[in-house]
C-alpha cells in the first residue's frame, strides 16, 4: 500500500464532490460547497450536511485521533511511575492522614500496607523517559511520548470513571469526546462513520452509551466496527438481494423521492436522498477498510496480527484471541486514519486488577505493547503522526497500597486510585519525550501539575484546535459543554 | 404592534440561531443585518448584558471604566469614550467590539461570542435610538428576572379580531391568523382528506390508517366527520400508547438499573401500563401529577395511586461492586428534583445543585429546599396485579394444559394400540452395528480459563463456573486399550437445555486434539481423518475441528438442544498399552459463543469405517443380551428408547410433549416499585458545590420563591404539598409548559421551542397571547388532556397543508408564524410501528411486559460485563409496539440509539430528528425492516388480485394512505419489471427474498420483485415522515 494518504482524503472527498455536484442530492451538499466557497451562497436555508467538515475556532494541530482505552484501572506505579520510596517502605503502613477522608472500593483502609513495585523500570529513548521494562515497543517511541503522571479524577468506581473519561461527566447518557469532536469538525470521510469504536478481549462495562452521542444528533455517535466478518451491523443486502437488485431499487428511490421532493418541496427529502447514497458507499468503503490482503508481511508481524499468546493466560476475560484481536484493531485504526475517519477509539478491557496483579499486567502489557509501538511508528513513517493524536487512558489508576479484601488471604493487587494516576499522548502536536507532572514520593497524591479529566479534555480540544469553552450544545436549557463546567488546556503537552 | 414585533424578532432570532449552528465555529466577520426596529429594552437588551457583560461592566467591576447595568453610566461610555450612538448602529463602538469588526479588541473576551441575532438586537436597539426607559434601571440581581415573562401568571386575552374569519374554526386560529394578517401572510389551506388521516393517526396513534379506515373517512360526507374520527382516534386503546410514549420521555423510563451491572427491572413495566391506562382514561392531568408525585400520601390511596409514584423510581441506581451507595442514592434524588423541576415548571432547575442559578431565580438553598421534598423517602416494591397478565397467565395455562392433555392421551393411546407390535417389528429387524464404544475416563482436567471442569460418574465432564467466550480444555484419560481406531466426542444436554453454557447460544469447537505419550516425556499428536457428526451444518461442519485452523469448527445450531455425536478416525493404530495414557485437546476460540457444558469421550477398535451414530452404548447392549436374559430396567430402557427416539409416532409425540413443557407459562405476580415516606426524619442540607459528603446550612422542604405562594397544609410540608403546588390555578408555568409539550407533538416544534426551558435563557413564546389562552383553557377545561388535544387538531391552523411555501423561506423558513404546518421524521419507536402494520406484522396487544427485540452478537457482548442478559423474544412478541422494546440503559437496542430515541437516563423534553447513513442501512438491512417489507410484498400479491398495477397500488396505499401520482406509479411498475427480470433469472435468490411467510409457490419471483418494491417504497423518505 504505496498511496499517499492524504491523497486518499482528497480523492475521496473529491469524488464526493463531484456525485454532489451531477445533481445527486445536489441540495444537501449545497452548504457543503458553500463552506468550500464552490458555490454561492445561495442556499442559505438549506441543512448542512452533519458531518460536512467544519472549522475549528483556530488553527488546529491534530486532525484526527486515535483513542485508546485501557479499562479497568492501569496501575500506574507498575509502569508509568517509578517510586524507589514506595519499594523502600514495602510493607508499612501508610500515614493516616493521607488516607483520611478517602474512600475505597474494597481495600481495609485500617490494615493495609505499602506494596512496592517488583517490576523494573528502564529509562528509553534520547529523553530517558522512565517506564516499565514491560513495555519495551511504547519506550522505543519514548521520544513522541508526553508521558502525565499527574492525572487525577473523582470517580472511584469504574463505570462513573469510564463515563468520566469518555464524556466528560460521571452522568450516563452524555455526548462522548469521539462525538464531540464530529460535531465540532465534522469528518473527512465521506465513505466511512466520523466516529468508530473497536473492542478488543472483554467488552467495555459501560455498554455502548460509552460511545454514544447523548443528547447530539445521532450522526454522532460511535459507529462498532467488528474486525471480522461484516464489518458494520446491517451494512449487507438482506438475503437474495443481489448488488444489480438493489442497484435498480435504489435507482428508483432516488427518483420517488426526488418527486415527492417537488411536491412538498423539503429540503430533508434531499438530506435522505444523501444520506441513502452515503450508505452506498459505505457499502463498497468499510469491507474494503477491513481487508488487510493489501498490508504487506512486514506490517502485519510488526504489528503482530497474527501472533499467539505463547502460553500467557490471564483471569480477567479477553482470552489469548486478545492478542491478536487488539493488533488487529491497531492496524485498522491506521487505516482509518489514513482513509479519513476523524475520531476511532480502540477499548481493551481488563486491567482491573485487585488480585493476580503481576500476570495479569504481563499478560496485558504483552497484549498491547507492541501493536501499540507498532502504531506509533507506522504513524509516523507515514507522515501522519503529526495530525494524528495518540491518547492512552484509563479511568483511574491503582492504589500504592496493597488491597486486602476482607476474606482474601494473599495480597496480590491494587485497589482503585483516582487520585492520581498516569496517561500518555503523542503526535497531533504533543511535544514528544517528556514528562508532564509529579506525584509524592508514594505516588499516592500529585505534587506537581495537576491534569484533571477536564483539562485533559480541554487540551484534546485545544490541540484540535477548539476552544472547549465554546464548543457547546444547548440541551433542556443549558450550554452543555465535554468539559462540563471547569477545564483549563494545559499547555505543556504541546509547547 | 409590539406584540407582533416581539414575535417577529423571535422567529427572526431562531432563524438566526438556525444559521448559526451550521456556521457557529467559523468567525463571523460581517456586520449582522438589524431585525427589526421596535426593540423592548428589558425584554430583548438587558439579558444581553446581564449575561454577557455585567461580570466586568456591572456593579462589581467596571473594567475599562465602563458600566451597563445603569442607564446614566452606560450612556456616557467608558475609557474610550461614548460607546452607544444612538441612531448609528454601525458607528457604534458596543457594536465594533461585540460584532468582531476590531480583531484586537473582541468583546466579550471569553467565551463564546454574541450571536448573529443578539447582535441584531443591539444594532436594532441603537437605530431605534438606544430608547432606555427609566423604570428598568436595574443595579440588583434579581428584579428583573422575576419579570421574566415565564413568571407572570397567565392572563386571558380575548382571540383577536381578523379579516379573513372563515379561516376561523376555533380561538386558536384567531391568534395565529392575527399574526400572519400582520405580516401579510395568508395560511395554506386544508390539506386533503387522506393527509388529515395519516396525520391524526400517527399524531394521536402513532399508527398509520388502513386502506379501509382511509375509504370510510373519506365518504363520510357528514359536516362533523373530521370531528367523529378524533373522538374515534381519541378513544382508541393506541392513543395511550403514543402520548404515554412522550410521557415516558419526561419520566426517563427505563426497564434496567442503569451503570455498569445494569440489573433488569422486570417490573418497571408496572408504570409504563399505569401511563397507558391513565392517559387512555383521560386522568385529569392535575391529578395525574399528584399521584405521579405523591400518590402514596394521597388518603386511602389506591394500589393504582401507589403504582404512579413509579415515575420518580427511573432514577438510576449503580450496583458496581466498591460503591459508595450513599453517593448513588443522592445522585437519584438530585435527579428527582431536577427531573420534577424540568416537566413541570420548564425551569432548569437542576442548574442549582452546586450554585445558584446563574440566569434563572433559583437559589442552591432553594435546590436543597425541594430536594428535602425527597430525602425522605424510602424505596419499597409492593405487590401490584396486573389484571391483563393474570389473565393472560390464565388463559395461556389453560390452552397450555389442553395441550398437554391432549397430546399425553394421544400418547397414552398410541401406546395401547400399536407401539408394543411396532417394537417387536422393529427388534427383529434391528441389525447392530459393527462399532463398539469403550467410554474413556478422565483423569485429569483443565481450562485455559478457569472454567471448572468435573468429572461425573458416567464419566463424562461437566463445566460449572464462569461462562467463558473462548476456553480450551485439556481432557487427561487412563486406557491400556490397544488398536485404537478412533474417538468419539459426545456432547450432552444440560437440563434439556442442551450442551452449550451459554444457552440458548452456542459453542464452536475450534479443533479436536489427541496425543499420545511419546518418548522422554514428550506428547505426540494422533493423526485423525474422516471427521463426522450427525448433525454438522454447512457453516460449522465437523471437519472444521480437525483441520487446524482456529477459524473453523463444528457447532450445533439450530439443534442445540439435542445430544449430538462427534466420531473421528485415526489414521493409525494406536496402542496404549504401554503409554497408558492419551491427551485431548478441545479448543474453543469463537470469542462470541459460549463453551462446551458437558460431554463424555470414547474410543473404538473396531474396523474403519467409523460413522457418527447416536445409538446409545446401552442400547447396543441391551441388544447383545438375549430377550430372556434381559434385566427388567434393560426391557424398560429398550422400551423408552424405542418410544421416545425410533418410532416416529411416539418419537413427535413425545418431542411435542417436552417441547410444550419448556413453554410452560409461568407467573410472577408483578411488583410495582414506589416509594414511601421513611420514618426515620433524615435532615437536608445544602451540599456544598453539590458535593454530597460536604454538608452546608440545614433547609427545611420549600419551593422556589419566585414563583407563586406554597400553602402547606402543616408545617411540616410534604411532597403531596410540592405536587398540589405544582397544579394550583397560581402557578404560572406547569399549565402553560403542558400545552407547549403538546403543542409540540402535534406540530413538531413548541410554541416554546426549549420546552425543558422557559427560564431567561429559554426561546421566548412564538404566540405568547395563544400559549396564555391554551393554559388558561387547559385548566377550564379539567386538565383533560384528550380535550385539549381535541381542541388543538380541530383547528385550521392545525389542518394546513405542510408543503414548504417559497414564498416564506426567506421571511420564515422554520415556520415560526405557522402559516403552514409542519413536516418531520417520526420517532424511533414510530418508524417502527409503520413498519410493523404496513408488513401485516403488528402484534397489537396494548400494554404488559418488555420484550427484547432480537440483538446481534456484537450489541448482546457489549453488556457482558453486568447483569446484562439479552435473550431475545420469540413468536409474534418481538413484533410489538416500539414502545415495549425492552430498555436496557447500557447497551440500548441499536435501532432506537440510531433513531434518535431518548436517552432514558435523564429526563427528555425534545428528541433530536436526524438524518443519517446508519439509519438508510438500518431501514435497508435489518432483520426487522426487512421482514416487514417481505410481508408489504406478500400482502401486495395476496390481498388484490389482477395487473402488477392495483397490487403496486395497493402496497402504496399501505404505507402512504394516498394513491400514487401517475408518474410515481410508471416509476414503481418499471423497478417492478427490473426487478421481476432478476428475480425470474435468479430463483434461489427469489425465494430468500420471500423469506418465511406463506407463499404461493407458483408465483415466487414475482412475489420476490413485490417484496423489492415493497421494500423501496417503506425507505422513502414519505413512509417516515408524518406531513
Amino acid at each position: 500500500m504505496d498511496i499517499d494518504p492524504n491523497e486518499i482524503v482528497q480523492l475521496t472527498r473529491r469524488d464526493f464532490l463531484a456525485t454532489a455536484a451531477s445533481g445527486i442530492g445536489g441540495l444537501a451538499f449545497a452548504s457543503l460547497l458553500q463552506a468550500d466557497g464552490l458555490l454561492a451562497a445561495e442556499a442559505r436555508t438549506l441543512p448542512a450536511p452533519p458531518l460536512a467538515v467544519k472549522a475549528p475556532h483556530f488553527a488546529p494541530k491534530a486532525k484526527q485521533c486515535i483513542f485508546i482505552y485501557m479499562e479497568g484501572g492501569t496501575s500506574q506505579v507498575d509502569l508509568f511511575d517509578p517510586k524507589p520510596k514506595l519499594i523502600e517502605l514495602n510493607g508499612q503502613k501508610m500515614p493516616e492522614s493521607m488516607t483520611k477522608n478517602v474512600r475505597f472500593a474494597f481495600l481495609q483502609k485500617d490494615s493495609a500496607v505499602l506494596m512496592g513495585s517488583p517490576h523494573k523500570f528502564q529509562r528509553y529513548g534520547k529523553c530517558g523517559t522512565e517506564m516499565s521494562s514491560m513495555l519495551p515497543h511504547l519506550g522505543s517511541c519514548a521520544d513522541d511520548i508526553a508521558l502525565v503522571r499527574s492525572m487525577h479524577t473523582e470517580a472511584f468506581n469504574h463505570h462513573p470513571g469510564e463515563l468520566m473519561m469518555y464524556t466528560g461527566v460521571q452522568t450516563l447518557g452524555r455526548p462522548s469526546v469521539g462525538a464531540w469532536i464530529n460535531y465540532a469538525l465534522g469528518s473527512p470521510s465521506q465513505n466511512l462513520p466520523g466516529y468508530v469504536v473497536l473492542t478488543a478481549g472483554r467488552v467495555p462495562s459501560g455498554g455502548n452509551t460509552m460511545f454514544g452521542s447523548g443528547f447530539l444528533p445521532s450522526t454522532y455517535q460511535g459507529v462498532l466496527f467488528r474486525n471480522q466478518g461484516e464489518p458494520v451491523q446491517d451494512l449487507a443486502n438482506p438475503p437474495g438481494m443481489t448488488a444489480e437488485m438493489r442497484h435498480y431499487g435504489l435507482d428508483a428511490l432516488r427518483d420517488l423521492n426526488k418527486m415527492r421532493q417537488k411536491v412538498v418541496g423539503d429540503p430533508e427529502i434531499a438530506s435522505r436522498i444523501a444520506a441513502y447514497e452515503l450508505a452506498a458507499r459505505m457499502q463498497v468503503s468499510a469491507p474494503e477498510l477491513t481487508d488487510l490482503s493489501r498490508e504487506s508481511k512486514e506490517t502485519l508481524e510488526a504489528y503482530g496480527v497474527d501472533r499467539e499468546a505463547g502460553g500467557l493466560k490471564t483471569q480477567r476475560g479477553g482470552g489469548p484471541e486478545a492478542f491478536k484481536t487488539f493488533s488487529r484493531n491497531c492496524l485498522l485504526a491506521r487505516r482509518m486514519v489514513e482513509r479519513g475517519v476523524r475520531f476511532v477509539n480502540i477499548h481493551h478491557a481488563s486491567w482491573d486488577h485487585h488480585n493476580d496483579l503481576d500476570s495479569d499486567l504481563l499478560f496485558n502489557c504483552r497484549v498491547t505493547d507492541q501493536p501499540v509501538g507498532a502504531l506509533l511508528k507506522d504513524l509516523k513513517q507515514r507522515g501522519l503522526l503529526d495530525t494524528t493524536l495518540v491518547v492512552w487512558s484509563s479511568e483511574f489508576g491503582r492504589t500504592p497500597l496493597g488491597e486486602n479484601r476482607p476474606g482474601v488471604k494473599i495480597v496480590t493487587g491494587r485497589d482503585h486510585h483516582p487520585h492520581a494516576f498516569s496517561i500518555w499522548m503523542a503526535g497531533g502536536g504533543v511535544k514528544g519525550g517528556q514528562v508532564i507532572g509529579e506525584t509524592d514520593e508514594l505516588g499516592w497524591n500529585v505534587a506537581k501539575d495537576p491534569m484533571h479529566v477536564n483539562d485533559f479534555h480541554a487540551t484534546i480540544l485545544h490541540l484540535f484546535g477548539l476552544d472547549h469553552t465554546r464548543l457547546t450544545y444547548r440541551f433542556q436549557g443549558r450550554d452543555f459543554r465535554l468539559t462540563d463546567v471547569a477545564g483549563k488546556v494545559a499547555p505543556k503537552v504541546f509547547s | 404592534m409590539g406584540r407582533f414585533a416581539a414575535i417577529l424578532i423571535s422567529g427572526l432570532v431562531l432563524l438566526a440561531q438556525l444559521a448559526d449552528a451550521a456556521t457557529s465555529l467559523a468567525p463571523t466577520a460581517k456586520l449582522s443585518p438589524v431585525v427589526s426596529n421596535v426593540i423592548d429594552f428589558a425584554r430583548d437588551i438587558q439579558p444581553i448584558f446581564a449575561e454577557r457583560c455585567y461580570s466586568c461592566h456591572g456593579a462589581e467591576k467596571q473594567k475599562s471604566g465602563l458600566r451597563l447595568d445603569r442607564k446614566t453610566n452606560a450612556l456616557a461610555g467608558g475609557d474610550s469614550g461614548k460607546i452607544l450612538q444612538p441612531h448609528k448602529s454601525a458607528e457604534s463602538l458596543l457594536i465594533k467590539y461585540v460584532s468582531g469588526l476590531d480583531p484586537e479588541k473582541i468583546m466579550p473576551p471569553k467565551g463564546e461570542r454574541l450571536t448573529t441575532n443578539q447582535v441584531a438586537l443591539l444594532r436594532a436597539w441603537i437605530d431605534g435610538g438606544a430608547v432606555w426607559p427609566d423604570n428598568v434601571e436595574l443595579g440588583t440581581r434579581n428584579p428583573e428576572r422575576l419579570q421574566h415573562w415565564s413568571f407572570q401568571a397567565p392572563q386571558r386575552t380575548p382571540p383577536p379580531k381578523v379579516k379573513a374569519a372563515r379561516w376561523v374554526r376555533n380561538p386558536i386560529d384567531a391568534f395565529v391568523l392575527a399574526k400572519l394578517e400582520s405580516e401579510d401572510i395568508k395560511p395554506s389551506p386544508e390539506a386533503d382528506r387522506v393527509t388529515l388521516i395519516r396525520r391524526l393517526s400517527l399524531d394521536l396513534l402513532g399508527l398509520p390508517p388502513s386502506p379501509e379506515q382511509v375509504q370510510s373517512f373519506l365518504k363520510d360526507k357528514r359536516p362533523d366527520a373530521y370531528e367523529r374520527l378524533v373522538d374515534a382516534l381519541l378513544s382508541s386503546p393506541h392513543f395511550g400508547e403514543r402520548w404515554g410514549r412522550h410521557w415516558l420521555d419526561l419520566a426517563r423510563y427505563a426497564d434496567s438499573e442503569g451503570y455498569q451491572i445494569d440489573r433488569a427491572r422486570p417490573f418497571a413495566y408496572v408504570y409504563r401500563n399505569w401511563v397507558i391506562n391513565a392517559i387512555n382514561r383521560d386522568l385529569p392531568f392535575d391529578q395525574f401529577t399528584i399521584e405521579q408525585l405523591a400518590g402514596d400520601l394521597l388518603p386511602n390511596a389506591t394500589v393504582e395511586q401507589k403504582i404512579a409514584v413509579g415515575f420518580h423510581r427511573n432514577t438510576l441506581m449503580n450496583h458496581e461492586s466498591g460503591v459508595d451507595r450513599e453517593e448513588f442514592v443522592c445522585k437519584a434524588k438530585v435527579d428527582r428534583v431536577s427531573t420534577t423541576g424540568t416537566v413541570w415548571l420548564g425551569l432548569t432547575v437542576g442548574c442549582a445543585e452546586c450554585h445558584t442559578h446563574k440566569y434563572d431565580p433559583i437559589t442552591q438553598r432553594e435546590f436543597y429546599q425541594l430536594y428535602a421534598f425527597f430525602n425522605n423517602v424510602e424505596e419499597v416494591d409492593i405487590p401490584a396485579v396486573q389484571p391483563t397478565e393474570l389473565e393472560k397467565y390464565t388463559r395461556e395455562k389453560k390452552s397450555f394444559d389442553e395441550e398437554t392433555a391432549r397430546l399425553k392421551t394421544a400418547l397414552e393411546a398410541y401406546s395401547k394400540e400399536s407401539l408394543r407390535t411396532n417394537q417387536s417389528k422393529w427388534e427383529q429387524g434391528f441389525s447392530v452395528p459393527a462399532t463398539r464404544w469403550t467410554v474413556l475416563q478422565p483423569t485429569n482436567v483443565a481450562s485455559a480459563e478457569g472454567t471448572v471442569l468435573k468429572t461425573q460418574s458416567d464419566h463424562s465432564v461437566r463445566a460449572v463456573g464462569r461462562i467463558r467466550s473462548s476456553d480450551t480444555y485439556t481432557i487427561e484419560v487412563a486406557t491400556k486399550l490397544k488398536g485404537i481406531t478412533g474417538f468419539r466426542l459426545e456432547v450432552l444436554p444440560v437440563s434439556g437445555k442442551g450442551a452449550a453454557r451459554n444457552r440458548p447460544r452456542n459453542f464452536v469447537l475450534s479443533e479436536f486434539n489427541v496425543q499420545e505419550p511419546g518418548t522422554v516425556g514428550q506428547f505426540r499428536p494422533i493423526l485423525l481423518q474422516n471427521a463426522s457428526a450427525d448433525f454438522s451444518p454447512k457453516e460449522f461442519p465437523i471437519s472444521g475441528a480437525i483441520d487446524g485452523l482456529a477459524t473453523s469448527g463444528w457447532s450445533i445450531t439450530p439443534n442445540a438442544e439435542q445430544r449430538h455425536v462427534a466420531v473421528f478416525e485415526s489414521r493409525a493404530g494406536v496402542d496404549c498399552s504401554t503409554g497408558g495414557k492419551l491427551v485431548f485437546t478441545l479448543a474453543q476460540k469463537s470469542g462470541i459463543q459460549s463453551t462446551i457444558g458437558h460431554f463424555r469421550i470414547s474410543a473404538t477398535t473396531s474396523p474403519q469405517p467409523l460413522r457418527a451414530d447416536l445409538l446409545p452404548d446401552s442400547v447396543i447392549q441391551i441388544f447383545e443380551t438375549t430377550p430372556e436374559k434381559r434385566t427388567k430396567k434393560q426391557i424398560e430402557e429398550l422400551a423408552k428408547y424405542y418410544r421416545e427416539e425410533v418410532d416416529p409416532v411416539s418419537k413427535n409425540l413425545t418431542q411435542q410433549l417436552e417441547k410444550l413443557s419448556r413453554r410452560a407459562p409461568a407467573y410472577q405476580e408483578a411488583r410495582a416499585q414506589i416509594f414511601t415516606e421513611g420514618t426515620n426524619a433524615l435532615k437536608t442540607f445544602v451540599h456544598v458545590r453539590g458535593d454530597f459528603m460536604r454538608h452546608g446550612d440545614e433547609v427545611q422542604p420549600g419551593t422556589l420563591a419566585a414563583l407563586h405562594p406554597f400553602k402547606p397544609r402543616s408545617e411540616k410540608p410534604d411532597r403531596l404539598d410540592l405536587a398540589r403546588w405544582l397544579v394550583e390555578p397560581t402557578n404560572p408555568l406547569t399549565s402553560r409548559v403542558t400545552v407547549n409539550h403538546a403543542w409540540q407533538h402535534l406540530f413538531g416544534r413548541g410554541l416554546v421551542a426549549t420546552p425543558g426551558d422557559f427560564g431567561m435563557r429559554g426561546e421566548p413564546p412564538s404566540h405568547l397571547e395563544l400559549l396564555n389562552w391554551l393554559a388558561m383553557e387547559f385548566r377550564q377545561r379539567g386538565w383533560s388532556r384528550k380535550a385539549l388535544i381535541k381542541l388543538i387538531v380541530t383547528s385550521a391552523t392545525y389542518r394546513q397543508v405542510s408543503h414548504i411555501r417559497e414564498d416564506l423561506n426567506e421571511r420564515d423558513p422554520v415556520n415560526i408564524l405557522l402559516a403552514r404546518q409542519n413536516r418531520f421524521r417520526l420517532e424511533s419507536e414510530i418508524i417502527r410501528d409503520v413498519y410493523l402494520a404496513a408488513g401485516g406484522k403488528l402484534n397489537a396487544v396494548v400494554g404488559g411486559p418488555s420484550f427484547r427485540p432480537p440483538m446481534p452478537e456484537t450489541f448482546k457482548a457489549l453488556g457482558g460485563a453486568g447483569a446484562f442478559e439479552w435473550v431475545d423474544s420469540e413468536g409474534s412478541e418481538i413484533y410489538r409496539r416500539g414502545l415495549y422494546v425492552f430498555t436496557q440503559r447500557t447497551v440500548p437496542y441499536p435501532v432506537s440509539m440510531t433513531f434518535d430515541a431518548a436517552s432514558s437516563s435523564e429526563t427528555c423534553t425534545r428528541r433530536e430528528r436526524s438524518t443519517t447513513p446508519l439509519q438508510a442501512l438500518t431501514l435497508m438491512n435489518n432483520l426487522v425492516f426487512v421482514e416487514c417489507a417481505q410481508g408489504l410484498g406478500q400482502r401486495m400479491q395476496k390481498e388484490k388480485s389482477g395487473r402488477v398495477r392495483l397490487k403496486i397500488e395497493h402496497g402504496f396505499e399501505l404505507c402512504f394512505a394516498r394513491k400514487p401520482s401517475g408518474e410515481e406509479l410508471a416509476r414503481l411498475e418499471k423497478l417492478y419489471d427490473e426487478e421481476l427480470r432478476l428475480t425470474r433469472s435468479h430463483p434461489e435468490f427469489a425465494e430468500k427474498i420471500i423469506g418465511t411467510g406463506e407463499v404461493d409457490h407458483s408465483e415466487v419471483a414475482e412475489t420476490a420483485a413485490l417484496v423489492a418494491v415493497g421494500q423501496i417504497l417503506m425507505n422513502l423518505d414519505e413512509f417516515i415522515t408524518r406531513e
